[in-house]
């Protein structure tokens, strides 16, 4: 009974296309849109220079700051014309290097200037440019005068696997997805078999309405496990992405902290009096959680007391115990406070989901 | 003969608003019961308390000789419960839907047996959504069959059909009653109470106002007939009114003249006569029988009204 019972609940959550839709496209989207972009590659920034000098110095200079990876150069414009280009904003940096500059370096014992013109509405991005024009200007001094470097920074990573933010992403998207469809489609569920009378229907029968829930709620442990699967799939297959962990550990987490969503999509079904409230409530309470729980970006970079609020929230111990399998290959039993806050979450929502149901 | 069902001075308030107010009756085996009333007389709320779906406030209730009150439970493999306005899984085809809630049972009926019955077999493999308001009504009725049961209930079956589709589904619920089973019903239809019920217990505000066959609660009414007369010339009313056996005239909007009279025969004949002292030709006569609708009126002071 309870089996035909949960196939009969599978069929009706894979048939209904806006539970299909929270499922698998809405976290497909974010894997497509992160997989498309080259996230990890910083862009180009582009550099006019108006070289008045004309001298060996100065082609030896511009030479060499060309081999610098992130600057493409640009050498054909004067210098109303650079200036003109940086106002529309299609470069980034005018350099102007003055008259006689192989003489001047040569006689003179004060520095000689090369001016650089940037937009300062855009300091922001100009100031990893700046800095790298910088460093590179102190070399060229250096060797210019033949100096040796007393002091050497060394770096040295200690990441050992190439990890791309993608990488970083994909347990958020599997963590977010989960959330989103067991929430979403528990409370728009509850709610509407509520309005059409359904389950008094079931009470009507033998049926105890516990098996009911239970087959459902079975039902959507197991779904989740499939949604986990396709949405890991579609990262690694189609965008490249890495799962460094055992993927059994995420699985494990899913189921773990679906039961919080659906115990939450419940509540909200059992409490809201129609359909579309079920639907906004729901989102009320998944889409705060998808942008502060650690999805797109580390809490970390919350401001304030805000990263110590959102680590209590489900999805943020989900996303990061699961980025931490997934990422750094860590085991599952390496995030007991993580683990401990879902399992706060399980035995209140559980008593909570209850409760509800005795109410009505 | 046996009884069904037993009600026992059932009430149930919610909160200050006493919805059910002391009902008893009884439900024989095989008739076909209806409840009649208005919205929110209390049919709804008594029913549901039969089922074992509401607790009533105080009284009892007995179904097939259990006390549902205190072992719901054991009834409910042998009833059939059609809820008012109630769906069932948009997602799933009817075949699936009916072995879904076939499964809940020890003893259930095929769902092709089933649909056939109701004249759906041709849509088993559609989903709910796909049928019109008829066809829903016609497998709601069918998926509380899927147990075989003795006893039917139907809530408001036919609320918000076309008289067709209303006609159609009389049809299946008198075959439902020729196959030895017994049908509780409600309605705010008087045809239908009067059409199909063998017995029809008025209810009005929580209460039973009365409990009969149809033709006997018309013919304890006071007045059971009414004559309908169209005529060219202007009648005084006042001097028609003192006819023999005249109760009442009224005259209705298109002019006619609407004599209520106790006793048909002898209103018929005098007022004939008087029409024709009158020197004033008749276009028009019709003696109507009172309805249920009569029959509430008089024992509520109130129309029914859909």
């Amino acid at each position: 009974m309870l089996f035909s019972l949960i196939v009969a609940n599978m069929k009706i959550i894979v048939r209904n296309r806006q539970a299909l839709f929270w499922a698998l496209l809405f976290p497909l989207i974010f894997v497509v849109v992160f997989g498309l972009f080259k996230l990890d590659e910083p862009g180009k920034t582009t550099i006019a220079i108006v070289d008045r000098a004309q001298d060996p110095v100065s082609k030896a200079f511009i030479s060499n700051l060309g081999s610098i990876e992130l600057l493409t150069l640009e050498q054909d414009k004067s210098e109303q014309e650079a200036r003109d280009a940086l106002k529309a904003g299609t470069i980034s940096f005018v350099l102007l290097i003055p008259r006689g500059l192989a003489e001047q370096v040569q006689n003179t014992s004060s520095p000689v200037a090369i001016t650089i013109i940037y937009d300062e509405s855009r300091m922001q991005s100009n100031q990893i440019i700046l800095g790298v024009i910088r460093q590179f200007v102190d070399q060229t001094n250096m060797a210019l005068q033949q100096a040796k470097p007393l002091i050497e920074l060394k770096p040295e990573g200690i990441q050992t696997r190439n990890v791309r933010y993608f990488d970083f992403l994909l347990p958020g998207f599997v963590g977010m997805g989960v959330m989103m469809y067991s929430l979403t489609g528990m409370a728009s569920i509850v709610a509407l078999y509520r309005q059409q009378k359904i389950f008094k229907r079931i009470l009507t029968t033998p049926l105890k309405v516990r098996s009911f829930f239970a087959a459902q709620i079975i039902a959507y442990l197991l779904l989740s496990i499939v949604q986990a699967a396709i949405i890991l799939a579609a990262g690694v297959f189609l965008f490249h992405g890495h799962v460094y962990g055992n993927i059994f550990g995420i699985f494990i987490l899913v189921i773990f902290a679906n039961t919080i969503f659906l115990n939450l999509g419940f509540i909200i079904g059992a409490l809201a009096k129609k359909v579309e409230a079920a639907n906004g409530f729901s989102n009320a309470v998944s889409i705060p959680m998808m942008f502060f729980s650690g999805t797109f970006f580390s809490t970390e970079g919350l401001p304030g007391i805000m990263p110590d609020i959102v680590k209590y929230l489900p999805l943020t111990p989900l996303i990061s115990a699961m980025r931490g399998i997934s990422v750094d290959a860590q085991h599952f039993w390496a995030y007991p406070s993580e683990l401990a806050i879902l399992a706060a979450w399980i035995v209140v929502t559980s008593v909570l989901a209850l409760k509800v149901f005795k109410f009505e | 003969m046996e009884s069904v069902i037993r009600v026992e001075n059932l009430v149930k308030h919610f909160g200050p608003v006493c919805a059910v107010n002391g009902v008893s009756f009884e439900v024989k085996r095989g008739e076909i019961f209806g409840v009649l009333g208005p919205n929110g007389a209390g049919k709804t709320t008594t029913l549901e308390i039969i089922e074992g779906l509401q607790k009533p406030s105080s009284g009892s209730t007995y179904v097939l000789g259990i006390d549902t009150q205190r072992e719901g439970g054991k009834v409910k493999e042998r009833i059939g419960v059609q809820l008012q306005a109630s769906a069932y899984f948009e997602q799933l085809t009817l075949r699936e839907i009916l072995r879904l809630f076939g499964g809940f049972y020890r003893k259930c009926v095929k769902p092709e047996d089933v649909l056939a019955k109701v004249g759906l077999i041709d849509k088993i493999n559609a989903t709910v959504g796909t049928l019109s308001g008829g066809q829903k009504q016609r497998f709601t009725i069918a998926a509380a069959l899927v147990n075989d049961p003795e006893l039917i209930f139907l809530d408001e079956p036919t609320t918000g059909l076309d008289p067709q589709a209303r006609r159609s589904l009389w049809e299946f619920i008198r075959q439902i009653h020729q196959e030895e089973r017994t049908v509780v019903l409600t309605t705010h239809y008087m045809d239908e109470a009067q059409s199909l019920c063998q017995r029809v217990a008025i209810m009005d505000s929580g209460k039973i106002v009365s409990l009969d066959t149809p033709v006997n609660l018309i013919h304890n009414l006071a007045t059971p007939y009414q004559i309908k007369l169209a005529c060219r010339a202007r009648l005084p009313e006042e001097e028609m009114s003192c006819l023999e056996g005249v109760k009442k005239v009224v005259v209705d909007g298109d002019g006619h003249y609407i004599i209520t009279s106790n006793d048909a025969n002898k209103s018929l004949s005098t007022l004939l006569s008087w029409v024709h002292g009158k020197g004033a030709s008749i276009e028009h006569i019709e003696v109507v029988p009172s309805t249920l609708e009569d029959v509430f009126l008089a024992l509520t002071g109130k129309q029914l009204r859909d």
